[in-house]
């Protein structure tokens, strides 16, 4: 296993502070960049992501070209708020609508593909607490001034100093070292070198993303790693220390019902490619117990699992019009 | 007067468009940690985003005070100041992420005074929006070590170290929109320290309580008689002690402040209370101490000065009513120097020291239009007669 991508490939933010050469790479480039953010009931949030990333990347430093909020249907004031303070909003089931509605942030992620303009497209979650506009130049700095790097992820905390004898803890989640980091170490020890895979922020070149299938769920962040790894390898990818992300703190459920849908997805995906072989289906129900009147109950979900194909594989997303290329 | 007087309206509309530049300032500054004498990192950001916002020049003071300038026209026009300090009452380890909704931003500290710093690094980009040129220099200050026991060092070092003549100054507060701060009370803060012996000794027969001794002396500061001319009065406004409910406290500390428009007053009211906790430290057979934490001397100006005639006329333009009330702020502090000036307030808060602190959007842009009208009539020589 080659341990070098850690340190050729690893970021910090601060590598990418000089925002003028950034505007500059970009122009003289002539690419475009969209920021996505997928939503679900976060009007507590979701304004100051966009007030910050508007006034710092598109009047201050023009790295971005647009803002653009597909929403899940909320029922709280996200979609007013954002269209006031100026991004770009969608419902998700109003773009291709004669499709099949799923909701799910991949759904949305991969519908944005269809709406936005941008050559490198960032993908931010909309409950970051502690919003900088650091969140989008760090992850969009590698895809710019490297031409190798096609993909780029973002870890936080500091986890790990590199080169040095200091070690820590890589500060991933509980379902990241719990069971991404232990399925990674089992099929593919080269992607235990991404600190914290599950990180809802990624920015990529549009042609990596139109390739590759979305999961609709929770499985996305997960099988858009293996693809991306499988199509072009480790290398075009990178990982960056945003450092600190405040975000909602999920229960151990939530947790469970998440893990449920990461080990499908992943199984899935090497059962694809031939490593492993299934002697049956699995099932597909997440089992959890809670107790009500002093009475364990059953608690039964069936997380969503439908995965959508690359969006270059969908009729007219070619023909889109101009407007939206 | 009248020319400039007119436009002022027409700023508020125009400000509107930079809505996302102020409330990203506002937010980013103010989801920075700054408790009086920990300043530093909210200072840098202030630097950084005066450097971004291309001033003319860009600095730290010797005190560390950061500070940005917009040239003038003349060079022979003094400086107009506008500053406020950088220090707030907010523990650092209350969360400073703020929220912003449709119409409010939440979060600790914004009306005192993450708000008015906000404004303050939004002013470069306001006046270009605005396509306002000043004949005199505008000097924009971050002020470190201002609250409680500081002092107000941030500013007397700036003013300290400035060896030209200022034309003017404003001070920007958060809150209150409306207010029109242009006479400072003389204030002097003090504590009581009440200390009582832990060893159990012949002294007592019964050991004393330090905080039924405070107590004491809260009863006897509230016995004294404060006149009325020159206005004057004691505010108790902090009180800990003690070290669980069932035992005696032997430690305790009360914190006042003493108010007046005449320094003279405050001086005889300070002996008073002095007096007061001399003789309850001898009644108990205790150790308490009266110390003075911080200390401001009475200034004004008059209500005819043509400062504050414009300063209203230019609320009054904006349907803002002005509020008079004497500040203990930088302002005083200027007064003393002979620099006319005066303390405004931003937006509409709430909560204003707690942790939920919130600040309505929309009042805010007239309160930003009234700060660029004032430097406009400082600009166009009220203070120069």
């Amino acid at each position: 296993m080659s341990r070098n991508w850690l340190e050729r490939n690893t970021f910090h933010y601060s590598d990418f502070k000089d925002l003028r050469n950034l505007v500059e790479v970009k122009a003289k480039k002539n690419l475009r960049i969209s920021l996505c953010l997928p939503t679900l009931n976060e009007e507590k949030t979701i304004a100051k992501e966009i007030v910050i990333m508007k006034s710092e990347l598109m009047t201050r430093y023009p790295l971005l070209d647009e803002i653009v909020v597909v929403d899940s249907g909320s029922t709280d004031k996200t979609e007013e708020i954002a269209r006031e303070y100026g991004a770009d909003v969608y419902r998700a089931s109003d773009i291709l609508p004669h499709m099949e509605v799923f909701q799910g942030k991949g759904e949305n992620l991969w519908k944005a593909l269809y709406i936005t303009k941008g050559d490198i497209i960032v993908y931010l979650d909309a409950d970051i607490k502690n919003i900088h506009h650091r969140f989008v130049y760090a992850l969009v700095g590698p895809l710019l001034l490297s031409d190798r790097i096609r993909y780029a992820k973002a870890f936080y905390d500091r986890p790990i100093a590199i080169g040095k004898n200091m070690m820590r803890a890589t500060g991933g989640g509980r379902v990241t070292e719990l069971v991404i980091r232990p399925l990674f170490s089992l099929y593919f020890p080269e992607l235990t070198q991404i600190l914290q895979p599950l990180s809802g922020e990624y920015a990529g070149y549009r042609d990596i993303f139109e390739k590759i299938p979305f999961p609709i769920g929770y499985g996305i962040e997960t099988s858009m790693i293996l693809d991306i790894y499988e199509k072009w390898g480790l290398d075009v990818m990178a990982q960056v220390d945003l450092e600190k992300r405040v975000h909602r703190n999920q229960d151990t459920k939530a947790l469970g019902r998440m893990a449920f849908v990461i080990l499908k997805t992943f199984l899935n995906r090497i059962e694809k490619l031939g490593l492993i072989e299934k002697k049956k289906e699995m099932f597909n129900e997440m089992i959890q117990y809670k107790l009500e009147n002093d009475t364990y109950k059953p608690d039964i979900r069936q997380p969503a699992d439908h995965e959508r194909p690359p969006m270059i594989s969908v009729p007219g997303y070619g023909e889109r019009p101009a407007s939206l290329k | 007067m009248e020319s400039y007087l007119e436009e002022i309206p027409s700023y508020v509309e125009k400000i509107k468009f930079i809505k996302e530049t102020i409330l990203s300032n506002i937010v980013l500054i103010g989801q920075v940690p700054s408790q009086t004498f920990n300043e530093a990192r909210r200072a840098d950001i202030f630097q950084e985003r005066m450097a971004d916002a291309q001033v003319d020049e860009c600095s730290m003071d010797e005190f560390r005070n950061p500070i940005g300038v917009v040239r003038g026209t003349s060079d022979k026009k003094p400086p107009i100041f506008v500053v406020g300090h950088l220090d707030t009452f907010i523990d650092k380890e209350v969360d400073h992420n703020y929220t912003i909704i449709k119409d409010a931003v939440y979060g600790p500290g914004i009306m005192d005074n993450s708000a008015g710093i906000g404004i303050l690094i939004s002013l470069p980009e306001i006046f270009r929006k605005l396509g306002l040129r000043f004949e005199s220099d505008i000097v924009i200050a971050g002020l470190i070590h201002s609250l409680g026991k500081a002092n107000l060092q941030g500013i007397r070092r700036l003013l300290g170290a400035w060896k030209t003549r200022i034309r003017g100054a404003i001070c920007v507060e958060g809150g209150e929109l409306g207010r029109l701060n242009y006479y400072s009370d003389g204030i002097r803060r003090c504590e009581v320290e009440c200390r009582i012996s832990a060893e159990d000794g012949v002294e007592y027969r019964f050991k004393p309580n330090a905080i039924l001794i405070l107590n004491d002396v809260i009863n006897r500061i509230l016995t004294l008689c404060l006149p009325q001319r020159p206005r004057a009065r004691v505010i108790i406004g902090k009180i800990s002690g003690g070290f669980k409910h069932g035992i005696i406290a032997l430690e305790g500390t009360l914190g006042f402040e003493i108010q007046s428009d005449s320094d003279q007053m405050v001086k005889t009211i300070f002996r008073d209370i002095n007096d007061i906790v001399d003789g309850l430290s001898h009644e108990y057979q205790v150790d308490m101490k009266l110390k003075t934490i911080s200390s401001v001397n009475a200034g004004t100006l008059n209500f005819n000065h043509p400062l504050v005639k414009s300063t209203v006329a230019i609320m009054k333009k904006l349907d803002l009513k002005p509020i008079a009330e004497p500040s203990g702020s930088e302002l005083s502090i200027f007064l003393s120097q002979q620099i006319p000036a005066v303390t405004l307030g931003v937006s509409r808060g709430h909560n204003y020291h707690l942790a939920n602190a919130w600040m309505e959007i929309e009042p805010m842009y007239r309160g930003i239009a009234q700060i660029v009208g004032v430097i406009k009539a400082i600009d166009s020589g009220v203070c120069d007669e």
